[in-house]
């Protein structure tokens, strides 16, 4: 039992370094501009694709080998796909609904979610099932006492970590940082004092669509297989663990995404239902946490607008 | 009001428009393709002629002979929203003109089959495009000339035959629109094109009423006489089986579609009254099917006892309503797209459930299948009727019931809309806490909202599962619930019309585009963005423009200004 | 309980985070009198109302209607017969002028949700009472020729009578009226001081904030003055007028200074509406 619980917990942290990938440009996005940014599930999955291509169409077969040089150009490839098409919805379908009411934007979020994934299940090559991906990274697992974690894993956890904590220093040192928590205390003040907002929103986005491309190949070579579904899903999850975490917070994201990792894994074993039912629980803790502290746990209070 | 009137052209002869309408009706005349399919994958078409039917670009040239003329007559009259009734009869055109420009393009060989073979030039295509781009630029800001309203009445028996006309064209449209280009699928690849043409062209033709203001009017009377417009309706709608769509097969479509409308109706509660954002809501319709699966005596079923069906419609309605309750209740802390995410979430866990087969009473992945026909008064839902001499298809019976069901969801709506709690749904809507401050109990209310919508869906889940007669978790998925969220918003928030024709829409094309039928979604996915871009209030707008989804067009004047005469 | 006031605020104080908005404030108003509450911009006269509303709830301090406590819920204030309008107009922008009204008949109507589904007798009844009385109110206002407008499409001045109509539909026993001349023209002025008469002689006691202090002077049978959270001065318009901390506190600034302090509010800055 104590060793199930144990390994339990590591692939927990593992898929939680996973969603907080994800869960960072949700939070980002919606500190900023107030969307759910529904679509950005499947900029994640884009991002999983593009490094698939990268791998079959571009890389010449013997750099294929070489993971070193392989799995850097992959997140790379998976990372442009991501950016471009972040950047390309919230300029097609978002920016013109910036003044609309609420629903407008969410419900166009809904339409650019369903046209992604079937976008890809259509055009790219053989999508319409899971497609293997190729494990360009060290195989051999790490083997700690009785856990077991497999070397993709690792990199995953050192990644998200790693992301997460440049991302924190850039929007509290840089310039544009700064005018990004600006625009998102006060748009309006943000504007008259010299900030462009269209500038910030983009820089986001694009911020969001890095990292969930990076999150997107790494995906990809820890599951060993990618489908055009990856995105929805991992989306929710990622959703809940921002607002879990306090919507708008870096942080919050990050350590929200950690617990829903472990609360998935450890209903596995603990809860009822087993692993049929761990993504019912993980909606129970989405909906309670709304309801209950949808400042969430460890975020400031709800920004007030007027 | 007046004054506006003024600032669209006003000129008499409006030369762009004219020319549009004599391009129509010269694309009308021309030919269209004079590279027969012989070579093509068709060649039974080979031997195409002017005016044949029912091939669709051919048969259509009298829709566009039509328009243009119209069009022709019109822009030199002084119509009362001309610009309207033109800029409509143009995207008629235009999108006629357009699908079978593509169909010809695409099915014909390329290019060539449109522009020249055999020496010669057919180009009526093109020449019709022109025509519609023509009629729609030069009336491209028609909208800010005012609607027409009509202000005469009529004597009672003038009304009712005004509407009793009206309502029974509505029926000959439905059949004709329902029947146009035949089954979809590989067995007549032309059903896709002549469909999307019909479509364009009934669009282009009730737009152009709509124009004149003529549509507004019956509307209005049919606001002013609603018992008698629900009778009449009703009774049209009991027709359909004796029309061109009196088909076992056509009766399932309607039917299908008649379950989907009614859930959307209740949907409109919860979204358009109330302005509530339900991702999940599909789910109620299918706690009232598994409720009615289980009840139905279905071999499959964990309970094994057979209601009768419509004690058991009820249960499932107030099971399903008792649901709406629990998931309504977060309402009383969670506003906005919060609200939208926890109903979102109630749904995946609905879906997991079912999925799981929770309590053996989904069937997990084997569904419950097998559920009997209905029985009411001796009568197999399944099977023919004969009234008299009269031979009605299968499943007709089905029909007659959804039809019921659709008219008592549609009279609840009506109802709840113009009474003290709709008017209470839409303060909500409008603001909150205004609403609040005027006395409104605000979370009974949106629990109230999210009650009756759960209801009806419960009640149309239970039909749903008879009908079908399989009831699986796989029907009750998050694309369900966004669909049916589209239906509401592509027909139009708030409203009945909008709510029908937006489940019609949504769930005929699939059936008529079969050969597109895996680019369903994707296009479905297409349609929402542009939508919520280019007209957010939907195809019948409410006449209260939703604050939810319009941006206020009109600011407050922020300067005093002397009342208007 | 004829003899208890018709609104009676005692040592009313709200604070938000560390910020003392109202300190202490009492209010009386008597039955079928205009009480004018007036004070600079940020005097928390806002927050006040807000108070009295049950849109906040006072960090200490009651608030009685007719003798009663008044319970801290805008929607049961509403019920027990304390109606409002708002500093910046807050209509149902997309439904009519008439549902608008109809819309303050609500806590007046009995109707549930059985009996809005059914519309029977009893329904059609009640409706139609409903419909008449929104209509007597549109007359008495005079908006009845534009009842079938959207409210969104009305000029300023009638959309601040029509949010008059609205609060006088709930059958208040006191009426609170938020800067009711904010941007209007003089003889817009005078005809929304006509109308706040009428109110009163129907029996209606009214709360008037307003920053057009001439304006309180020929209507109000007493003045309050608010400066920072504080009650100032009370009394009648004669004294409060004569007194020196008032003209000090607010009436002594250089006209231009007022000037601006008006301007700013004419122009929706809002005040105290800007929490929640």
């Amino acid at each position: 039992m104590f060793a199930t619980l144990m390994q339990q917990i590591a692939n927990g942290i593992v898929f939680g370094a996973l969603i907080a990938l994800v869960a960072l440009g949700y939070t980002m996005v919606y500190g900023i501009v107030q969307l759910i940014n529904f679509a950005h599930g499947e900029v994640f999955m884009v991002g999983a694709f593009g490094g698939l291509a990268t791998y079959t169409w571009v890389l010449p077969a013997d750099v294929k080998q070489i993971w070193y040089v392989a799995l850097p150009l992959m997140v790379l490839g998976g990372v442009v796909v991501s950016v471009l098409i972040s950047l390309a919805m919230e300029r097609i379908a978002y920016r013109p609904l910036r003044n609309a009411p609420r629903l407008a934007p969410l419900i166009t979020a809904l339409g650019v979610s369903v046209f992604l994934q079937e976008a890809v299940r259509l055009f790219y090559p053989n999508a319409t099932s899971a497609q293997p991906f190729p494990a360009t990274f060290i195989t051999t697992p790490l083997v700690i006492g009785p856990v077991t974690v497999p070397a993709s894993g690792i990199l995953l956890v050192a990644v998200s970590i790693v992301l997460a904590i440049l991302l924190q220093a850039y929007v509290n040192r840089s310039r544009m940082g700064r005018a990004m928590r600006a625009t998102a205390q006060d748009p309006d003040t943000a504007r008259l004092m010299g900030i462009n907002p269209d500038r910030v929103i983009v820089v986001t986005f694009a911020i969001g669509a890095v990292l969930a491309g990076v999150g997107g190949v790494l995906y990809g070579v820890y599951i060993n297989n990618i489908d055009n579904q990856i995105g929805f899903q991992n989306g929710v999850f990622a959703f809940t663990a921002a607002v879990l975490g306090g919507i708008g917070s870096i942080r919050g994201a990050v350590i929200g995404s950690f617990v829903i990792g472990l609360v998935k894994n450890l209903a596995d074993v603990l809860l009822p239902g087993g692993t049929a039912y761990d993504y019912v629980w993980i909606f129970v803790l989405l909906i309670v946490v709304l309801v209950f502290a949808p400042q969430g746990l460890f975020g400031e209070a709800e920004r007030v607008r007027a | 009001m007046s004054e506006v009137s003024t600032a669209g052209r006003t000129g008499l002869f409006r030369p762009l428009s004219t020319a549009g309408a004599v391009a129509t009706v010269l694309g009308a005349l021309l030919p269209w393709a004079t590279f027969v399919f012989n070579e093509g994958p068709y060649p039974a078409k080979a031997t195409l002629q002017f005016f044949d039917a029912p091939f669709a670009l051919s048969g259509f040239r009298l829709h566009l002979m039509l328009f243009g003329l119209a069009a022709l007559v019109v822009g030199f009259t002084r119509l009362p929203g001309r610009g309207r009734v033109l800029r409509a009869l143009g995207w008629g055109v235009l999108a006629v003109s357009a699908v079978n420009t593509v169909f010809l393009i695409s099915n014909g060989g390329g290019f060539g089959a449109v522009s020249a073979s055999d020496g010669a030039f057919a180009f009526g295509c093109y020449v019709g495009l022109a025509g519609g781009a023509l009629l729609v630029a030069d009336n491209w800001h028609a909208s800010a000339e005012p609607l027409p309203r009509w202000k005469f009445s009529l004597p009672l028996w003038a009304a009712w035959l005004v509407l009793l006309v009206s309502f029974g064209a509505v029926l000959l449209l439905v059949a004709a629109t329902l029947t146009a280009g035949g089954l979809g699928g590989a067995a007549d690849p032309y059903a896709g094109p002549v469909f999307l043409s019909f479509l364009g062209a009934a669009g282009g033709l009730l737009g152009g009423l709509h124009g004149t203001g003529l549509l507004s009017w019956i509307g209005e009377l049919s606001e002013k006489h609603r018992l008698f417009s629900v009778l009449v309706l009703l009774l049209c709608a009991l027709g359909l089986p004796l029309t061109s769509a009196g088909n076992e097969y056509w009766m399932t479509v309607a039917a299908n579609i008649g379950v989907y409308a009614a859930t959307a109706i209740g949907l409109n509660i919860v979204v358009g009254l109330a302005g509530l954002l339900d991702l999940g809501y599909v789910a109620f319709m299918g706690i009232g099917a598994f409720v009615a699966a289980n009840l139905s005596g279905a071999a499959a079923s964990a309970l094994g006892i057979h209601v009768p069906f419509l004690l058991a419609a009820v249960i499932a309605a107030v099971i399903a309503g008792i649901f709406g309750v629990i998931v309504g209740s977060p309402t009383l802390r969670v506003r906005g797209d919060y609200l939208a995410i926890v109903t979102l979430a109630f749904g995946e866990i609905f879906r997991r459930a079912a999925q799981n087969n929770i309590g053996g009473l989904t069937g997990g992945a084997n569904a419950i299948p097998n559920i009997p026909q209905v029985e009411l008064f001796g009568l197999e839902f399944n099977n023919p009727v004969t009234i008299g001499g009269l031979q009605l298809p299968g499943g007709v019976l089905y029909y007659f019931l959804i039809v019921l069901l659709v008219a008592l969801t549609m009279v609840a709506f009506g109802n709840l809309k113009n009474s003290r709690i709709g008017r209470a749904w839409i303060a909500i809507r409008e603001d909150e806490d205004v609403a609040r401050a005027m006395g409104i109990r605000t979370g009974k209310a949106k629990i109230l909202a999210f009650l009756t919508g759960a209801t009806l869906a419960g009640l149309a889940g239970a039909v749903f599962a008879h009908k079908t007669a399989t009831v699986s978790y796989e029907s009750f998925q998050f694309l369900e619930s966004v669909t049916l969220l589209a239906a509401v918003i592509l027909g139009g928030m708030g409203t009945i019309p909008g709510a029908v024709l937006g489940a019609a829409l949504l769930f005929v094309l699939p059936e008529k585009l079969r050969e597109f039928s895996d680019y369903r979604l994707l296009l479905f996915g297409l349609a929402l963005v542009l939508i919520m871009r280019f007209r957010p209030q939907g195809l019948v707008p409410d006449r209260h423009r939703r604050a939810e989804l319009v941006a206020e067009d009109v600011e407050l004047p922020a300067a005093p200004k002397e009342a208007t005469a | 309980m004829s003899s208890a006031p018709a609104l009676q605020a005692r040592e009313v104080s709200m604070v938000f985070g560390g910020l003392r908005a109202l300190n202490n404030v009492s209010l009386e108003l008597a039955k079928g009198q205009i009480v004018g509450l007036i004070g600079p911009n940020g005097a928390g006269k806002t927050t006040f109302f807000n108070c009295l509303t049950g849109l906040y709830t006072p960090t200490s301090g009651q608030v009685l209607l007719g003798g009663t406590q008044l319970p801290g819920d805008p929607a049961e204030v509403t019920t027990a017969g304390l109606a409002r309008t708002f500093q910046n107009i807050r209509l149902f922008p997309s439904m009519t002028v008439l549902e608008n009204v109809l819309i303050g008949r609500h806590v007046r109507m009995k109707q549930g949700p059985l009996s809005s589904l059914l519309h029977g007798p009893a329904f059609q009844r009640g409706e139609r009472a409903a419909r008449e009385r929104a209509r007597e109110l549109l007359d008495f206002v005079g908006l009845s020729r534009v009842e079938d407008e959207l409210s969104r499409n009305l000029p300023y001045g009638d959309q601040r009578r029509l949010e008059i109509a609205r609060a006088l539909a709930t059958d208040p026993s006191v009426l609170l009226l938020d800067e009711p001349t904010a941007g209007m023209n003089p003889q817009e002025t005078e005809a929304a001081r006509q109308l706040i008469f009428r109110i009163r002689d129907t029996g209606i006691s009214v709360v008037v904030i307003e920053h057009d202090t001439k304006f309180i002077f020929t209507l109000c049978d007493r003045v309050t003055v608010l400066v920072q959270g504080e009650l100032l001065v009370e009394g009648t318009p004669e004294e409060v007028r004569g007194d020196p901390r008032v003209v000090e506190a607010y009436l002594g600034k250089p006209p231009e200074e007022v000037q601006a302090v008006v301007e700013e509010i004419t122009h929706g800055s809002a005040e105290g509406a800007s929490g929640e």
